[in-house]
């Protein structure tokens, strides 16, 4: 890979520190665990129970994708220290940052009922109904938000973060998976003929490169304010972000396919509350111990996922009218942000108390069809953007970055647009 | 009157009206108040060519059309003082004095000064969103429906500092310490356009008087909301500085509850002063007139009267005219300030003064009013009840209001001053 950022100036060079290093950590690492969310979770336990080991290999690809597409938008909050709404607005115009907003904000209303479906469930595991599980979400997630600084938020959803992987690693240890066939899952691609495992295939990448998690991980950067001389700590922290995320998506699928496809176990898994019977199913292999440790996991994930997706909602739609941003401003100085983010927690709080279960997985359904139609132009903004001279400076994507970009688009295009037919068809 | 976005993509003809391209963008020069418009930027077979604003003989939302047939294809070359609006100006992230970022560039705003185009202002209101979206009638119509205006800002582009060629952001350049120096006309233009809160914050850095003159170029609308937004005592000491005639127009427009405390935190006279001219219709000559005018009695010399003068100044809305009263306070004579220097200063002024007044009574219409200043070409006009007596004066800045269209209080814009009124 291309470096061209050591040649940026002494200065940056000396920035090549440890310590200075460790001090860019963050936005990589919070964006690679929230992309794991309770629609992540609940799809790769799926795929687990449905295919065992066998769809290891496309966490691996998709994994690989993950890391140039928060690359590209990581360096793009880099280059111009704005969010990807604002520089949309800037260099294409009113209607297309239009158009990203809207839609955006649509799915991500779904991903934060999703979120908050999520917390539901693995409550639901310890006896807690559905609305106090919702209103304590709700409540914890606006306060931390409102009320913390950036560097506290940050240091709260690693933590988190860590917490979902730690959990994970210990359930997938006590299923007794076999190592050995995971391993060789994870590098050779198992090829089916069967639509449905296909569409699975599609289904987990949608849930791990999304429109949101696009706009994230470049407001997060600006907000932060790094700038081009971070751009090695950046990319670590990318890196990091999407090793732990492809292993926390990795010992979900080994979990479940060692304690529940391997034994054989029949699970309805289209029922609304399939990763709570998945997570029952993990009992009598791994112990009740798995399936606690499930269920941390999953409520951790959502409540990571419930903070991230209405930040980044609130940072595309102040962006996009130029108003102030920043989860270190206090209420007054930043009243639309913070306004905005209160907003779409409460709005998809009330979905979740007010509005039956089957309406409920018909408002998840759509917010998937809309991000499947928004991924492939927020990849095409993305990569115009980032081969911009005069946006980018020295931060340009080179040659071999462009190209992999441009396949890693096409192929997520192309996947979208599988995944939105399948949507509606019977499988 | 012309919106950036309305001359974006139209066509462009040469002299005899052969299509040549579309407008790409508008060049303008900065460093003048109003930065006027030096180019054209043209979109031709993909190519974008370069013209100068001579060769232009129109630009409207229709399209530009050129004085020429022939056009100098060479290569576009940005002058260091130059700018492109469309991809310089356009959509950036307006930040005000300390950074802090305050909205987008939503339209730039072109209007006829002295003969060329200029850039005035900055479009941030949501009419210039709708604009651009391309959805303003129908939104307009929706919200007529509904009752609701479609909010239109502008900042008056004098106080933008658009800091690089390389545009990150545009800096707005009026911190709140600044405010106070600039022409209260100016001021209020500016306190208009601020969010109710951030009107109160201004407001609160000025002294008085500077308060005062502000508040009196505002809309009536906008005088009200601040003055009920400020603390009661703070609200009376501006009262007490503005002109009667003004304040009691205010007073008059504010709730029942809060026009009682603060004229009770009012001065004395002061108070009285603005309940009486309360009591007139809002449009007759009492309503419009004012409490501050200079009279002496005819017994005076010139020179004493000069004096006398000198003493009122500070406080009477005009000293052009001294009008003469007798013992009950009737209306017996004027003077101009012209008939008192050329008198020999030992002179009663009884001698040499007009002793047949033009006059108005306090139940004349404000149209009446108008028409007697214009006719005899006054600068003010004394009001007068019915037994004469002298109440007050309309001076010709107060009788022309009328003339301007309903409401008829509201001051045109500074940066609309050369076209046709904002549309609201």
């Amino acid at each position: 890979m291309r470096k061209p950022a050591l040649a940026l100036t002494p200065r940056a060079v000396n920035r090549v520190r440890f310590a200075a290093i460790l001090g860019v950590l963050g936005p990589g690492l919070v964006s690679g665990f929230a992309d794991n969310d309770a629609g992540g979770i609940s799809t790769y336990s799926v795929a687990g129970v449905k295919f065992g080991y066998d769809l290891l290999w496309v966490l691996l690809a998709s994994q690989i994708v993950l890391f140039f597409t928060q690359e590209v938008g990581a360096r793009l909050g880099l280059a111009t220290g704005q969010g990807l709404a604002g520089i949309v607005r800037e260099r294409f115009g009113v209607r297309w940052a239009a158009f990203m907003i809207t839609a955006m904000l649509i799915a991500n209303v779904g991903s934060i009922v999703a979120e908050f479906a999520g917390c539901g469930a693995a409550l639901g595991l310890f006896g807690v109904p559905n609305w106090v599980s919702a209103l304590l979400a709700a409540t914890v997630v606006v306060l931390l938000l409102t009320r913390g600084s950036y560097s506290k938020v940050q240091y709260l959803f690693v933590a988190v973060g860590i917490g979902v992987s730690t959990a994970y690693f210990v359930s997938a240890m006590l299923a007794h998976p076999d190592w050995g066939r995971a391993a060789s899952s994870l590098v050779v691609p198992h090829l089916a003929s069967s639509p449905v495992y296909w569409v699975t295939v599609v289904a987990t990448v949608g849930t791990t490169i999304t429109p949101w998690g696009q706009a994230f991980i470049q407001s997060y950067v600006a907000d932060k304010r790094l700038g081009p001389e971070d751009l090695i700590g950046e990319r670590l922290d990318v890196g990091l972000g999407a090793l732990l995320t492809n292993l926390i998506a990795g010992f979900i699928v080994i979990a479940c396919a060692a304690a529940v496809y391997s034994v054989g176990t029949q699970i309805d898994t289209s029922s609304p509350d399939a990763v709570q019977k998945i997570a029952g199913a993990l009992t009598p292999l791994a112990g009740s111990g798995a399936t606690v440790l499930f269920a941390v996991g999953l409520l951790a994930a959502s409540f990571l996922g419930l903070g991230v997706v209405p930040l980044t909602s609130a940072y595309a739609a102040c962006e996009a009218f130029g108003w102030e941003t920043g989860v270190d401003w206090r209420f007054r100085e930043a009243p639309a942000f913070y306004g905005l983010m209160i907003f779409f927690v409460t709005f998809a709080a009330l979905f979740i108390l007010l509005v039956p279960a089957g309406a409920l997985v018909q408002v998840m359904f759509t917010a998937q069809v809309v991000n499947c139609l928004l991924l492939p132009f927020v990849l095409v903004f993305v990569m115009r953007l980032s081969a911009d001279k005069q946006l980018m400076g020295p931060l340009v994507s080179g040659r071999f970055l462009q190209a992999i970009g441009w396949i890693g688009t096409v192929l997520l295009v192309v996947l979208s647009l599988v995944l939105l037919a399948t949507s509606f068809l019977p499988f | 009157m012309l919106y950036l976005s309305q001359a974006i993509g139209r066509p462009v003809r040469d002299e005899l009206g052969e299509p040549i391209g579309t407008v790409a963008d508008l060049i303008v020069a900065i460093g003048d108040r109003y930065p006027p418009v030096t180019g054209i930027v043209v979109k031709t077979n993909g190519r974008e060519i370069f013209l100068q604003w001579q060769s232009v003989s129109s630009l409207d939302a229709g399209g530009a059309t050129l004085r020429t047939t022939a056009i100098d294809i060479s290569k576009f070359h940005q002058r260091p003082n130059e700018i492109r609006l469309k991809k310089d100006l356009m959509d950036r992230q307006i930040v005000d004095i300390d950074g802090r970022k305050v909205v987008r560039v939503n339209d730039l705003r072109l209007d006829e000064v002295e003969g060329a185009l200029h850039l005035v202002a900055v479009d941030v209101g949501a009419s210039g969103l709708l604009r651009r979206l391309g959805i303003e009638s129908p939104w307009r119509v929706i919200a007529r429906g509904l009752g609701r205006g479609v909010p239109e800002r502008y900042i008056d582009w004098e106080d933008v500092d658009p800091v690089e060629r390389t545009i990150a952001s545009v800096k707005l350049r009026v911190p709140h310490k600044g405010l106070a120096e600039l022409h209260p006309a100016d001021l209020a233009t500016i306190i208009d356009q601020l969010s109710r809160n951030d009107r109160v914050g201004v407001i609160a850095s000025l002294d008085d008087e500077a308060a005062a003159d502000a508040i009196g170029e505002m809309e009536p609308e906008t005088q009200v909301d601040i003055l009920e937004d400020l603390e009661p005592e703070r609200a009376a000491d501006i009262l007490e500085e503005m002109d009667p005639d003004e304040a009691a127009d205010l007073v008059a427009d504010l709730s029942e509850e809060s026009r009682e405390e603060i004229l009770g935190l009012m001065e004395k006279d002061e108070a009285q002063e603005v309940q009486e001219l309360m009591t007139y219709a809002e449009d007759s000559a009492g309503g419009i007139m004012t409490t501050e005018y200079v009279a002496v009695p005819a017994s005076l010399t010139a020179a004493q009267t000069i004096d006398r003068l000198r003493e009122l100044e500070p406080t009477a809305e005009t000293i052009y005219y001294v009008y003469v009263t007798d013992e009950a306070d009737k209306l017996v004579g004027v003077l101009s300030l012209r008939d008192l220097i050329v008198a020999k200063p030992n002179t009663r002024i009884s001698t040499f003064m007009f002793d047949e007044p033009v006059a108005v009574r306090t139940d004349a219409s404000q149209e009446e009013v108008t028409e007697v200043v214009a006719r005899y070409n006054l600068l003010a006009v004394p009001v007068v009840d019915a037994q004469g007596k002298l109440e007050g004066i309309v001076t010709v800045d107060d009788a022309i209001d009328t003339l301007l269209p309903q409401p008829s209080k509201r001051r045109l814009p500074r940066l609309f001053g050369r076209s046709g009124p904002a549309e609201r």
